[in-house]
């Protein structure tokens, strides 16, 4: 890795509002300004979801992950810019751990063959406790 | 040391020890983005269990804190719900 640079990754959730082409082209201008300060590595498309609650009394939006690679001063700046752009309802950015890189699709299978059943548990605890 | 009694001898009732499952999984961390395995972690009122509910451990515990916490400002998991 280069001096200086971290692995980022960021969601941006925009108004269903702009429909698909307004969402995709938001999200393409923010793409090239992330290209400008650093690498984009990785575009992830989740498409539309139903938000968990209403944000700006709307309940779906548009959902993109994009992982890059820049200095830690853009963050700052890519935030400010989340900030004054219109039709942005949620955004987030996170600092990824570059130990943590390789292998998030090893872990998936795993969980079914230990066969803890967490609901299980979490049902008897809260039987005890409610007694 | 000693092995620790399961718990609630005095009831009567049999204890089952909890595991962490993200020990068990092997987890390296924990994903905001995986909602499916949040879930588990919430209550029905989109609280975030306690450790003593579900067998977290201590670490993981704290992470899956962070985890939710950045799933639920993305609106993927509830602040609450009614």
């Amino acid at each position: 890795m280069a001096e200086g640079k971290n692995l980022y990754e960021t969601v941006i959730v925009t108004s269903a509002k702009l429909g698909e082409e307004g969402s995709a082209a938001l999200v393409e201008r923010f793409k090239n300004l992330i290209a400008e300060h650093g690498t984009v590595q990785n575009v992830d498309d989740w498409g539309k979801r139903r938000f968990a609650y209403p944000i700006e009394k709307q309940t779906e939006g548009y959902y993109t992950l994009i992982s890059f690679e820049s200095g830690p001063e853009f963050t700052a700046e890519l935030d400010r810019r989340y900030q004054i752009t219109d039709g942005i309802m949620r955004t987030l950015i996170v600092k990824r751990d570059p130990r943590h890189l390789v292998k998030p699709q090893q872990r998936a299978p795993k969980a079914e063959e230990a066969g803890i059943d967490v609901e299980a548990i979490a049902a008897e605890a809260v039987e005890e406790t409610a007694e | 040391m000693p092995e620790r009694p399961e718990r609630d001898i005095r009831r009567g009732r049999k204890g089952r020890k909890k595991v962490c499952t993200f020990c068990v999984d092997r987890a390296e961390f924990i994903d905001y983005k995986d909602v499916a395995k949040l879930r588990r972690f919430i209550s029905e009122r989109g609280k975030i269990l306690p450790r003593r509910v579900t067998g977290t451990c201590a670490r993981h515990q704290r992470e899956l804190t962070v985890a939710i916490k950045r799933a639920r400002h993305l609106a993927l998991l509830p602040y609450t719900s009614d």
